[in-house]
């Protein structure tokens, strides 16, 4: 079963472009799709979900699938690979933040110019690479994440300190706790995944995928590669930059430690194990790797406490073996990640009883 | 201008140590087309086990270099057979990603075995100085650069005049051409890992034995992409050249400038190399034919 994403559900004819291009397809999907989005912005309301830990948890999860699904823009449709997007992340979360306490904008008005900010400083970083071919975007990603998170510590004398940021407001309304930033986190994590998601099926998506599968023969239908490959690499940093405006609101401070060079891997894990070039694939990659993130942080000190013989630090080396090996699993033995269990999945309901 | 010397001094022996790490990069560049991110992390782990034999089981400097050589070597032959060797016929994209993934596998193995705290120092070179002018060498970096500079060249005739280095050449020329020459290219990509780990994990010792071994060790591997680069990554003589001039701009940077910018700004000169020479000074140019 090679193919499996493209079985359409039963009894879907696409008679034209149009209807062949839908997101939702039928009205069952409809329903879900909608039931699931009022469950998701119900989560906090209902009692036995509405730990402040979950939420903590979830509201993470949301903001990394904001980062991840830029990243997944430019590795997984476009095929370059970007090790330095948590400076990116870095660079919008700075941004907002100066913008917030030393203009006093909101953040309603911050969270557009650091997603630009951070894609023109990513343009910046981009363009020497771009012109190249080949995955030389892995190396001048890995300089902006050296070069940045330094000029961060040592020439800005703000940043290097880290200094709190105001919590979002609409009105009187703030939200400054767990249980009410949830809903803007969401709000923010289905917008920009509806967007990816249509920017996908649009020109510039379609050009992207044609420049992963085959650049030479991309240019030779035409395709601007150096034009594309830019934009892929500025949506990627443009969304990291959306997503740390979201975190330094939420943290209500903004400091370099969460901004380190080991978090852009982890980014880059979420997205292979996952699935490169899949939406949803984006998602089942963070949550897969946060809830694993999550039992190690549980099991890791177990351990330590049981293996006396084991050095100190020897829990932080159990979490990077295990998720470093985890994804190594996913790239020899799941290339495609966990988007295709869940095509094989659907596959497999859409094809009942015939399925084989 | 004391000063000056100095630096350039120092500059040329750590330069020296990232050349031959940046070696095994390029041996690997060379042969698969895989920029092998995890090179530093090689290092720090090769540099461990050394300090397991040395400094953990105090055995004499040359038994505990003969026994960690071979660990070394086996070391990049098995990171080959169990995570590239399943990868062959993949995407590029999958065999460099495997390469950022391994790096967190295995500082995880170093800091899971040896802990996170730096490791107890240990003296490998006797000490010394020797002036030269007004400048003054410790003996312990001048033997590192010494045997950093002999293993360079030992590699360098490798490749040139050797049966194995040619062939090794030859896989790098492409795959398909050497396996019907009767060359096995899986056999030679063994060999190659094997060569990296163990380039790898000599800097490691010399790095370790003046710098001590911590876990920071792993950010040696971050200099030698840019010298691997600068130098043109195809190319075993550019990627010596690249180290020497990554640390002399290091060591004249953070001499002038401080506030840590030795690394960044090998990566300003290596992204402004980018902008005018793509690739490298002694790299091949590659022209696309459809």
């Amino acid at each position: 079963m090679a193919h499996t994403s493209f079985y359409p559900p039963s009894g879907i004819y696409s008679d034209s472009y149009r209807k062949d291009m839908r997101i939702v397809k039928t009205k069952t999907q409809w329903v879900l799709s909608i039931v699931s989005l009022i469950f998701l912005f119900a989560i906090p309301q209902i009692p036995f979900f509405n730990s402040p830990y979950l939420l903590r948890l979830l509201i993470g999860v949301g903001i990394t699938i904001i980062i991840c699904l830029g990243l997944n823009v430019l590795t997984g449709y476009c095929g370059q690979l970007n090790i330095g997007q948590s400076a990116f992340v870095m660079v919008g979360g700075f941004t907002s933040g100066l913008l917030n306490i030393h203009l006093g904008w909101p953040f309603w008005m911050c969270v557009i110019p650091a997603g630009i900010t951070s894609a023109v400083i990513g343009a910046i970083f981009g363009i020497p690479s771009v012109r190249l071919k080949g995955l030389y975007l892995a190396l001048t990603t890995l300089g902006a994440q050296i070069i940045l998170t330094w000029i961060a510590l040592f020439y800005i004398p703000l940043t290097a300190a880290g200094f709190s940021v105001g919590p979002i407001t609409i009105g009187t309304l703030v939200f400054n706790t767990p249980k009410k930033f949830y809903y803007v986190a969401m709000f923010f994590t289905v917008m920009m995944t509806f967007f990816a998601k249509n920017m996908m099926r649009t020109g510039p998506g379609r050009a992207f995928v044609a420049i992963r599968d085959n650049d030479i023969a991309a240019e030779a239908m035409g395709i601007d590669i150096f034009r594309y490959k830019l934009l892929a690499f500025m949506i990627c940093t443009f969304y990291a930059g959306v997503a740390g405006s979201l975190l330094v609101h939420y943290m209500m401070w903004a400091h370099l430690e969460s901004f380190t060079l080991q978090d852009s891997i982890w980014y880059v894990v979420m997205v292979i194990v996952g699935g490169l070039g899949s939406i949803e694939g984006t998602i089942f990659g963070v949550i897969f790797i946060t809830a694993l993130k999550e039992l190690i942080f549980v099991i890791g000190p177990m351990v330590e406490g049981k293996l006396p013989f084991l050095p100190i630090g020897a829990g932080s080396g159990l979490l990077l073996v295990i998720i470093g090996g985890v994804a190594i699993l996913f790239l020899i033995f799941e290339p495609r990640g966990l988007a295709h269990r869940w095509n094989l999945v659907k596959a497999y309901y859409r094809l009942w009883p015939f399925g084989y | 201008m004391e000063f000056f010397g100095k630096i350039v001094a120092a500059g040329l022996m750590n330069g020296a140590v990232y050349g031959l790490v940046a070696i095994g990069f390029v041996l690997i560049y060379k042969s698969s087309s895989v920029l092998n991110f995890s090179q530093g992390y090689m290092l720090l782990l090769g540099g461990y086990i050394f300090w397991s034999f040395r400094g953990g089981l105090r055995l004499d400097l040359f038994l505990s270099l003969l026994l960690t050589l071979p660990c070394a070597f086996l070391m990049g032959i098995l990171i080959e057979r169990i995570t590239l060797r399943p990868l062959i016929g993949q995407p590029l994209l999958s065999m460099i990603t495997v390469t950022i993934f391994l790096s967190l596998v295995l500082e995880g193995v170093a800091s899971l075995f040896w802990g996170t705290y730096p490791l107890e120092q240990i003296t490998i070179f006797p000490k010394g100085a020797l002036k030269l002018g007004k400048t003054v060498l410790t003996t312990e970096s001048l033997f590192a650069f010494g045997l950093a500079i002999v293993v360079m060249m030992v590699l360098i005739f490798f490749f040139r005049y050797t049966r194995l280095g040619l062939s090794m050449r030859g896989v790098a020329e492409g795959h398909e051409i050497m396996q019907s020459m009767g060359i096995s290219v899986k056999r030679i990509l063994t060999i190659c890992w094997g060569i990296a780990g163990v380039a790898a994990t000599l800097g490691g010792i010399l790095l370790g034995g003046t710098l001590g071994f911590q876990l920071g060790l792993s950010h040696i591997g971050l200099l030698a992409i840019p010298a691997a680069f600068i130098g043109g990554l195809e190319s075993p003589e550019g990627a010596v050249l690249g180290g020497l001039l990554i640390g002399l701009i290091e060591s004249i940077v953070s001499g002038y400038v401080g506030k840590a910018a030795g690394v960044p700004a090998s990566y300003i000169v290596l992204i402004v190399v980018m902008l005018f020479r793509p690739y490298g000074f002694f790299g091949l140019e590659r022209i696309e034919r459809v």
